[in-house]
């Protein structure tokens, strides 16, 4: 049986159910990010580690040139070494009918007979190639799914120059394509850039690599050191052209992963904090004035002998009620959004079975942050109220002094109304019940702000990236370094309107012990396409000897601008040399590095090569283009700026949408949360006072404007300040979305302060009309009668 | 009149003193009270607005802390105890009734009391202590569906509900008319009579004083003298 102070408690919380709703709805937004973003890290995280459990994922990798397959043996000599293994990559370019622009990728090697020790495959649709099979091929499954390709159809490969017709065996996953892209792109283009998996003896021949290796992957016996072993590696495979071996730190795929880990780390914990103060903030309120209207009645229990901590446990049970409301609510939205974005992560990360697990421990977490966030913000005024002696809270409180409001001392007194003055002298009656006022509207306010600004910076980011640093429509990639004089060749093709000759190098930079792997990527002097641009905004003008590095890679290096660092070719006759860092390009996508097209050509010494070119195009003659293209055989990838701009509307641009909108719907409930609360408390607060205003004979509308004015001079106080908020919250926590995948730009427009000004207004005049209406229903006597 | 006290002592008041404030606003609301109350007595309290009355029911009761004095309740020194003391003692041998009833709005008149007998050492059914208020017919009323006088028995009801050891009243019929008045006081003076309990009284009208064992005349924080009824008259017969 319910015990009676319970009843009472139930009573209580259904007369107040629209504020308890409130706080619980501010409450479950906050613990519905939460559980959502940590019960995405959980499955990301669970099944990430799962998949390269059961798949053998290996832990060290390292590409080369080509060495013998002997040399194996002595790899795995290396003390710390469990397995190692090795295999071929190749790039290959492939004619899929239909489709105008080239595609490319890279084909695995795989045992001629058995499978794989490691970075084993999952075999999603058809069947694995036959013991010994030619002619037959596995397709990743990004690229066979933005292809329609399935297991059956044969598929046109250009391997080593040779056109050969693949029969394709089977749709296929492998832990090291996770996140499936183009080496060095930051965005996935899987219909232009795909992973294929032949037998070795068939890569080994068209290629030439029979009883070599050029891909070397390890696992670690248990307990070892990475570091010491990548070293060796290096020292080992130098001979052969080691291209630099890393860790699964530095796993491009797994890189991915990680850094979306992070950004959902970074959600997980700035949100819900900012909802939680809210909405401890609010119980606050709420519960105060619940207190000071309870105040007689806590002195009766305390009179009829109900302990201090009875009546304590029972108020904080009132707050208990709404916290568990609040995730229960937080709960089912935190599910549902989880189930929704795990289903967008399909479109990024490949993994065999990636379904939304809750995380427990969150559900968990949620529950004590948001009893812990109520306690907190409700435990200090229910002590005081239980403290009160009962003899003093038996008593009303003290009539409050009142004197003329300073707007009326100043001489202005003639122009205000009653009402105008009977809200001004409350403000300044009662400075804290206005001061809470005024921090709930601009906290509603500034939350408003954090949504539209990511959005914003998201499109700066696009239009950075497409319009200021890459204003080529094309770029084009050569199977290998060839003579500039191939650039006249193709200016001539139908449809090019500029060309600018390009050098890109495989390299790994090096600072005070810290290095990153990256490609380098030539600036030309007074070149109109690819530029780099500095924090302002203001292009970079490639400097003839040293080199720029995306902010981050400085960053990341811990180095700055004059630093000496150490560049390490990888690839080619592999040259060292020290350059100078001259300045920092601002980019939000990747990591890059460049350097001036002569510079970086000296520093390789090959003579004067180019590995592509930058095109401006007609796009009215873009297919004919496109088919003279064709012609030329050593031309081994096109991407197209627009269609990679559609990709990236389709796919990143989308995802980002989603969660952003769904943070501008949070944003919106609290707003309307607070607000609404706002204004039923002073209406409840009020009420008596108010019912005494209209039996002297002031009017519904007089009466009614009290409450307006107030509700007006406080939003006119709070929206500025929260504005204000709004602007450093949203630098916080935009600022913290700083990973070497994406970095976001903060862009505060006049839209997004408008917007929040806007929401605001509405919130306040719809929670105004409401209470004006409730206002209207009051029962004047009954609210003479007992303070409820 | 002797046979008053021959019953046993259960309030014991010597040299009660209680100040409120500090310095000049400094206001001496008891001010050197000695009293003895005892077990079963009605006794009324009266005297000027001002004059402590409510002051010494709330040290009485173990509302309030005096300043200075000895205000023993049977062998226990509520001049010294501990907040935990006070509430035990407030919950098994106080019950209060005020002015404004202070129901609790959210609950009917039966939970009202079932509240408090829910907490109680032996108490009544919250029923039956209706019922000898004469609201029976009235359980599961809310305070604001009760008129005064009827929200003011549900009071009485939660006070004896109890079978507390005391009955502290400040005045109770202060705002009733004479006729609910009266049904107040027999509620009162019925579970005076029945229970045994001691009951004081506060009131603003001389005419209650005569249903009393005992009259006490307060003025400026001390008793100024007392009188003995040689009969109690019955509620019904008061007239004001
Ligand atoms: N908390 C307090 N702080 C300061 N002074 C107080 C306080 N409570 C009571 N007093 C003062 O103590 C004196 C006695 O008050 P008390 O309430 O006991 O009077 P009373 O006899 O009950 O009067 P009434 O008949 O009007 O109810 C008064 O002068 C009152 O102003
Ligand atoms: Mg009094």
């Amino acid at each position: 049986m319910l015990s009676h102070l319970d009843r009472k408690l139930l009573r209580d919380l259904r007369r107040l159910k629209g504020q308890a709703a409130a706080v619980s709805l501010v409450m479950a937004c906050g613990l519905a990010m939460l559980i959502m973003a940590r019960s995405l890290i959980h499955s990301l995280e669970s099944t990430r580690a799962e998949y390269y459990q059961t798949n053998h994922f290996a832990e060290v990798f390292a590409p080369l040139k080509r060495a013998p397959n002997h040399l194996a043996e002595q790899i795995r000599a290396i003390p710390g070494v469990a397995t190692a293994q090795t295999d071929l990559s190749v790039p290959v370019t492939l004619d899929l009918p239909g489709i105008t622009e080239p595609a490319s990728g890279a084909v695995r090697s795989l045992p001629d007979f058995g499978e794989p020790e490691l970075n084993r495959l999952f075999l999603r649709r058809g069947r694995w190639l036959p013991p010994g099979s030619r002619g037959e091929v596995l397709v990743g499954e990004a690229f066979a799914k933005a292809n329609a390709l399935n297991p059956g159809d044969t598929l046109t490969m250009l391997l080593n120059g040779r056109r050969q017709a693949f029969l394709i065996a089977g749709i296929v996953l492998s832990p090291e394509y996770i996140f499936e892209s183009r080496p060095g792109a930051a965005l996935p283009d899987s219909r232009t850039y795909g992973i294929f998996w032949m037998p070795y003896k068939e890569v080994a021949t068209a290629w030439d690599l029979y009883g070599a290796f050029n891909r070397l992957s390890l696992t670690l016996a248990p307990g070892a050191n990475e570091r010491p072993i990548i070293v060796e590696l290096d020292r080992l495979l130098r001979p052969y052209g080691g291209l630099g071996a890393f860790g699964r730190k530095d796993h491009p795929s797994h890189i991915r992963v990680t850094d979306e880990i992070r950004v959902l780390t970074i959600l997980s914990i700035g949100f819900p904090i900012v909802f939680l103060s809210v909405a401890a903030f609010m119980t606050n309120a709420v519960l105060t004035r619940l207190l000071a209207l309870q105040r007689e009645q806590i002195a009766i229990l305390k009179a009829f002998g109900f302990t201090n901590r009875s009546i304590v446990a029972h108020y904080l049970k009132f707050a208990f009620v709404m916290v568990i409301a609040g995730v229960m609510l937080g709960l089912i939205g935190g599910m549902a959004l989880g189930t929704k974005l795990v289903m967008m992560y399909e479109l990024f990360f490949k993994f065999p079975d990636l379904h939304f697990r809750l995380d427990g421990h969150a559900v968990a977490i949620a529950l004590g942050v948001g009893l812990g966030a109520v306690t907190l913000g409700v435990l200090d005024s229910v002590h005081r109220a239980a403290r009160l002696p009962p003899a003093d809270a038996m008593r009303p409180e003290p009539p409050a002094h009142f004197r003329p409001a300073f707007i009326e001392r100043l001489g202005l007194a003639r122009l205000l109304s009653h009402s105008f003055r009977i809200a001004v002298r409350n403000l300044e009656r009662r400075p804290t019940q206005a001061f809470f006022t005024v921090a709930g509207l601009a906290l509603a306010t500034a939350l408003l702000i954090l949504p539209n600004t990511f959005k914003a910076g998201i499109h700066e980011v696009l239009d950075f990236q497409w319009d200021v640093v890459q204003r080529q429509d094309l770029n084009l990639g050569l199977v290998e370094p060839s003579s500039a004089r191939l650039a006249h060749e193709l200016e001539k093709l139908p449809g090019v309107t500029s060309l600018e000759p390009s050098r890109f190098a495989a390299v790994r930079i090096h600072f005070q012990g810290r290095s990153r792997q990256i490609g380098l990527r030539s600036l030309l002097a007074g070149g109109l396409h690819a530029r780099a641009v500095d924090h302002a905004g203001r292009e970079i003008s490639p400097p003839t000897d040293g080199v720029i590095l995306s902010a981050k890679l400085a960053t990341v290096l811990g180095a700055k601008v004059g630093d000496t660092l150490l560049l390490e070719a990888l690839e080619g006759r592999r040259p060292v040399a020290a350059v100078k860092l001259r300045a920092l390009a601002e980019d939000f996508t990747g990591i890059a590095a460049y350097m001036e097209l002569h510079a970086l050509n000296r520093f390789l010494g090959e003579g004067d090569v180019i590995t592509g070119a930058t095109i401006g195009l007609d796009m009215s003659r873009r297919t004919e283009f496109l088919a003279a293209l064709r012609e030329i055989p050593r031309v081994a990838t096109v991407a197209i700026k627009e269609t990679m701009r559609q990709s990236f509307r389709e796919t990143t641009a989308k995802s980002m949408g989603l969660i952003q909108s769904v943070y501008l719907t949070f944003a919106v409930i609290v707003a309307f949360g607070v607000i609404y609360n706002n204004a039923r408390i002073s209406l409840a607060e009020r009420a008596r006072e108010l019912a005494t205003l209209r039996v002297v004979g002031m009017t519904q509308r007089e009466v009614g404007a009290v409450l307006v004015v107030e509700l007006v001079i406080l939003a006119l106080l709070a929206v500025p300040l929260g504005l204000l908020m709004g602007t450093g919250l949203t630098t916080l926590i935009i600022g913290s979305v700083n990973t070497e995948t994406v970095r976001i730009p903060l862009v505060f427009t006049t839209y997004t302060y408008s917007f929040a000004v806007v929401v605001v207004i509405i919130a306040s005049t719809l929670s105004a009309l409401v209470v004006l209406r409730k206002l209207n229903q009051l029962d004047l006597l009954a609210a003479l009668k007992a303070p409820e | 009149m002797p046979a008053a006290d021959r019953r046993e002592v259960i309030f014991r008041v010597r040299g009660l003193t209680k100040v409120y404030g500090e310095g000049t606003a400094q206001v001496r609301a008891l001010d050197g009270v000695d009293l003895d109350l005892h077990e079963g007595e009605l006794v009324v309290l009266l005297g000027q607005s001002g004059s402590g009355k409510t002051t010494l029911l709330n040290q009485l009761g173990g509302l309030d802390i005096p300043t200075a004095g000895e205000l023993l309740y049977r062998d226990t020194d509520l001049t010294h105890a501990t907040e935990h003391q006070l509430t035990e003692f407030r919950r098994d041998s106080v019950g209060f009734i005020f002015q404004f009833y202070n129901l609790i709005p959210s609950l009917t008149a039966r939970e009202n009391v079932g509240l408090i007998t829910e907490i109680a050492r032996d108490p009544m059914p919250a029923e039956t202590a209706l019922e000898m208020v004469g609201l029976g017919a009235r359980l599961d009323h809310f305070p604001a569906q009760l008129s005064g006088g009827e929200q003011q028995r549900v009071a009485i009801a939660r006070a004896i509900a109890k079978r507390p050891e005391v009955l502290l009243c400040d005045e109770p019929t202060g705002a009733l008319d004479v006729r609910t008045g009266i049904v107040v006081l027999e509620a009162l003076e019925r579970a005076n009579r029945e229970l045994g309990t001691l009951t004081v009284l506060i009131t603003h009208n001389a005419v209650m004083a005569e249903m009393a064992d005992r009259v006490i005349y307060f003025s400026d924080g001390r008793v100024h003298h007392e009188r003995r009824n040689a009969v109690r008259a019955a509620p019904a017969t008061l007239n004001w």
